[in-house]
């Protein structure tokens, strides 16, 4: 845009001047202009970022406190909390929204005002626009050789910044993922990994005392009571504990045994329901808990279920409905991948109420359920894997079955009776599976719908447990009855080799660490057995304290439930 | 004025730098921010008593596919008259309107998107990606530029980009960038198209979209961060024309190849030029070259050895350029969200990490096997591995071929514009008194006519 010159009659110096004089004027407001517009921009700018700051800093502080409240309703359901929570969300949300608004509307009022700078600033610029005025020649031949020189130069500085970022990146650490992740201290769930009741750890203690403390790391009392046995991952061990009235998980610090948090797990079975009393034998809190390692879940013999995360944080929390359960509800939790698995034998087998449960583990709905003809049991399932194929092994009366991860049934053998309670192990290529008092099978689990009399190896009908599992190193296969015989067997061919009468009762499962057997009696007593073809006693270790739940061996320690107390035993170094 | 001219060079790139490094936070914040992500996200209100059920959302419908085509025509029609309104009617006035209305339909209307610069990466995606369909119109976007610069420059450049309008606009008092200087900070452009290119190709990001600078003003609404970078863009552009096109631009790197090859081309002058060094400023993008003086005898024997050298340094230099990008490419392959999601779940397994992200969460919740994320996180990391090297020894030719050129004695015996340089802008027109001649020539024909 040009300005318009006025028109003079008078000719030479007084029409320059005059023409002079516009040009100044127009300059003057052109310059003006940008500067109240970009002062306008520097306003709207100054506006935008307190309206900014508000939403980063003052925002997300109210709605912690929103958050806040929202978790001190679920233990503490409150009206005047109510009330609270939705007058703060109420404003958080309109306050938001204003923001928005006000920013929407200021950007602009923004891009208003730049325009203008922008057109007022050019246009000024145009004005004081000078001709241009070359300067004498400078030395072309000395300029273009320095120019040619300088552009290498900057050239090879880059080149030389390269080679800085190479040193600073190759020093960075590098994830590689084909290595396989060193493996934690777990024990994630009832008789650790694959519910086995095996450990890697070899330096596990064989020595200490519970009436001296010697070898006794830390003890700490946990608060409600429950046989179910502790799991561990990292540095936090898990237990719950319920009555009739709470339910609870506890996490204790696997370092010095303090109690980090408890986390409640309401009861949501449904108005009317009658409530659930188990027997003495098993309580409120039999099942052993399951992780994953972000999270942790348990049930209770209420059927309710709950899911925290490793601050103690309720993540969901159900119920599945009173199981229908003689001695009470026993089963532990296992999982496959996101699937937390609920084995619900409950009733009589004409009842229908038996079934296989697989929940969303992150959000707890049920992802499959399968029915299952079998009446109440107190066994666990195990995951397998066979020829590349993930199997979930359960065991009841008469059927064991096993089911595709999808639930999908993949094959099921009559092989069992009576109350069943000792879960079953895989071991060898085989599937072990006890009928209380009476007889181990070992199944082949390879096969498709009734496998009866295809795929049963043997069985061995001289005695079994009733509720001990069995624990095998993949070549002998040991059984511990409740009133404290011990049998070895042979896993081909389930040929007896020993048997020892160890003159203690037992509830808790044996375990196997290395060549060395550690059966916990129920006096709290841990006997320390060679693991092979000829019965050796090597320890004897009291604890002084009644002992129902499987120990956890982790990281050269191990951690017993006792009846009251959470014991960690190991070495200080 | 050369100290001047440097001070306000330093200050422009410090802010660059400040912007792009506030632009990418590190590997660490990120997961960081990936967090506070959902922590951030508004949670629906609870209306436990009320029994309120909050409607389903409903999906906005797409914008028509006619508006593809409409846009490929108005780029069509935009292309035909920049090229006419440079190379023909040689209007500075006429091109900066057309720039104002192509910032305005390209950037403020259709929201900078789909924008040629970033279709690149469309294109690269399409090769290298199957199941990847390309847009018929980001085809269109991709080469309907190329092709109009091989045959009249960079009018794409000139009026068309809104990226360029936008700087341009806000260009006040020009700083001459030291020939020397513009020489080496063109690298990143280079670095920034096979960088984009790498990551395009291995599906791990668009990075010419995610950091576009001026998104944020064309759609007013963005990431603080990438306001702030195209603030600072923009303030440096007050002093230094386009420095986005200029020194970063990646479709800018494929353009000045093509422009090098066009059969019309901007000309300072519409006649024989008299060499009044009228024009020698007129260029606020440094791309008007003037005559060479002649090269002593002594400097052209020793830029004959050194091209000679060079010449043998050149496989040397490719390699070493391609092992050192190489050397980065663990953290690159970090830009995939794959490999950032498996280098998240192995933190986690590990227990270096013991809260989930959002992301992380998902995964678990998926079921899918850990080994399987990995695998999938390792073939990627090796795949842009692969890319780190070809990047690498791209760079170190680009390095080279530049060290080569500037051993090379050219000799230049009028004001021209430089040929892969010159944006097409027309500022230099009026400046040429052969082209006041021409106007009034034209004007007198007019009046004739009348």
């Amino acid at each position: 845009m040009k300005p318009r010159v006025a028109e003079s009659p008078a000719p030479g110096r007084n029409n320059d001047s005059v023409e002079v004089k516009t040009t100044n004027q127009w300059y003057q407001t052109a310059f003006w202009s940008a500067v109240v517009s970009a002062v306008f921009s520097l306003i709207v700018v100054g506006f935008l970022m307190v309206n900014y700051l508000q939403i980063k800093v003052f925002d997300p502080v109210r709605a912690e406190r929103l958050e806040l409240l929202k978790l001190k309703i679920i233990d503490h359901p409150d009206d005047v909390l109510f009330v609270q929570i939705r007058k703060l969300d109420l404003q958080i949300r309109q306050d938001r929204i204003r923001r928005q608004n006000f920013s929407y509307r200021a950007s602009f009022l923004l891009l208003g005002g730049l325009a203008v700078f922008v057109i007022s600033a050019k246009l000024a610029v145009t004005f004081k626009k000078k001709p241009p005025r070359p300067q004498p020649y400078p030395d072309r031949q000395k300029e273009q050789i320095r120019q040619a020189i300088q552009a290498r130069s900057t050239i090879t500085v880059g080149l030389a910044v390269l080679g800085a970022a190479v040193l600073f990146f190759a020093t960075r650490p590098v994830v590689d993922f084909s290595e396989e992740p060193p493996q934690k201290g777990v024990w994630p769930r009832f008789r650790g990994l694959g519910g086995l009741g095996i450990s890697a750890s070899t330096n596990v203690p064989d020595n200490w005392n519970g009436s001296t403390n010697e070898g006794i790391l830390w003890k700490s009392k946990v608060p409600l009571p429950g046989h179910n046995s502790p799991i561990v991952w990292g540095d936090r061990v898990f237990l719950s504990g319920a009555d009739a009235n709470e339910r609870q998980v506890y996490c204790f610090d696997a370092l010095s045994g303090k109690l980090l948090w408890r986390g409640n797990v309401p009861n949501l079975a449904p108005a009317g329901a009658e409530p659930v009393e188990p027997g003495e034998s098993t309580g409120f809190a039999a099942p052993t808990m399951v992780t994953d390692g972000r999270r942790v879940y348990a049930i209770f013999a209420t059927g309710d279920v709950g899911c925290f995360d490793f601050s103690g944080k309720t993540v969901w929390a159900r119920n599945l409905g009173s199981p229908d359960s003689a001695y009470g509800y026993a089963s532990s939790l296992a999982m496959y991948r996101d699937l937390l698995l609920v084995q619900y034998d409950q009733g009589a087998a004409e009842d229908e109420k038996s079934k296989l449960i697989a929940l969303n583990a992150f959000l707890g709905h049920t992802v499959w359920e399968t029915r299952r003809p079998i009446p109440n049991s107190w066994t666990s399932p195990i995951v397998i894997e066979v020829s590349s194929r993930h199997q979930i092994i359960t065991c009841g009366d008469p059927w064991v079955i096993a089911y595709d991860p999808n639930g999908a049934e993949l094959w099921r053998a009559d092989c069992l009776g009576a109350d069943v309670a000792p879960s079953p192990i895989y071991a060898g290529g085989l599937v072990f599976a006890i009928e209380p008092y009476t007889k181990l099978v070992a199944i082949k689990p390879d096969g498709r719908g009734d496998v009866t009399k295809t795929h049963i190896v043997w069985s061995n009908e001289e005695g079994a447990p009733d509720i001990c599992s069995p624990v095998s190193n993949g070549e002998l296969i040991f059984l511990l009855t409740t009133d404290g015989l011990l049998i070895c067997l042979q896993v081909t061919d389930g040929t007896k080799l020993w048997e020892e009468d160890l003159k203690e009762d037992f509830f808790a499962s044996p375990s196997l660490i290395g060549d060395r057997l550690y059966l916990l009696s129920q006096k709290g007593v841990m006997f320390i057995i060679e693991a092979a073809t000829e019965y050796k006693e090597l320890a004897r270790c009291e604890l002084r304290e009644d002992c129902h739940a499987s120990p956890a061996f982790v990281d050269g320690r191990i951690y017993i439930r006792g009846t009251k107390n959470l014991y960690c035993i190991g070495n200080l170094d | 004025m050369i100290r001047f001219g440097y001070i306000i060079i330093s200050i422009a790139f410090f802010l660059i730098v400040c912007g792009i490094t506030s632009s990418v936070p590190a590997a660490p914040m990120s997961r960081q921010l990936q967090a506070q992500a959902g922590v951030e996200r508004f949670p629906p209100p609870d209306f436990v008593e009320s029994g309120y059920e909050l409607p389903s959302p409903t999906t906005p419908h797409p914008r028509q596919n006619i508006y593809e085509y409409v846009d490929a025509v108005v780029l069509l029609a935009a292309l035909g008259l920049a090229s006419y309104l440079v190379l023909k009617k040689r209007s500075r006035r006429a091109i900066l309107t057309l720039s104002v209305f192509s910032l305005f339909y390209f950037g403020f209307w259709r929201k900078g998107c789909v924008c040629s610069i970033g279709a690149i990466q469309n294109i690269v995606l399409s090769i290298f990606d199957r199941d990847y369909a390309v847009p018929f119109v980001v085809v269109v976007f991709f080469l309907l530029p190329l092709v109009f610069t091989l045959f009249f420059g960079r009018t794409f450049c000139a009026a068309v980009c809104p990226l360029g309008a936008v700087q341009d606009l806000v260009l006040l008092r020009p700083v001459a960038v030291p020939s020397w200087l513009e020489s080496g900070l063109r690298l990143f452009a280079y670095a920034y198209l096979g960088a984009a290119v790498l990551f395009a190709a291995t599906g791990s990001a668009f990075i010419i979209c995610r950091y576009d600078p001026f998104i944020s003003f064309f759609r007013l609404s963005g990431s603080l961060n990438i306001l702030v970078l195209g603030g600072c863009f923009l303030l440096v552009g007050v002093f230094i024309g386009r420095p986005y096109c200029r020194f970063f631009c990646p479709y800018g790197v494929i353009l000045r190849q093509l422009s090098r090859l066009s059969k019309w081309r901007v000309s300072i002058t519409p006649d024989d030029c008299i060499k009044c060094r009228l024009c020698e400023d007129s260029c606020p993008f440094g791309a008007i070259k003037v005559p060479t003086a002649e090269w002593p005898a002594r400097d052209y024997d020793k830029s004959k050895k050194r091209l000679a050298l060079l010449l043998l340094l050149l496989p040397i230099l490719i390699l070493a350029c391609a092992w050192a990008v190489s050397t980065a490419s663990d953290l690159m392959s970090r830009t995939h969200p794959t490999v950032r999601l498996a280098d998240r779940i192995h933190l986690e397994e590990t227990g270096k990490e013991e809260e989930t992200t959002d992301a992380s969460a998902a995964f678990w919740a998926t079921g899918k096997d850990v080994r399987e994320l990995y695998a999938e996180a390792s073939n990627i990391q090796a795949a842009v591995k692969t890319g780190c090297w070809l990047l690498g020894g791209f760079l170190g030719l680009v390095i080279a071929l530049k060290l080569i050129g500037h051993s090379v004695r050219r000799t230049r015996i009028d004001y021209e514009a430089d040929r892969a340089g010159c944006l097409a802008c027309g500022r230099c027109f009026e400046y040429c008194p052969r082209e006041h001649v021409r106007l009034n020539k034209d004007k007198q024909a007019v009046g004739d006519g009348e």
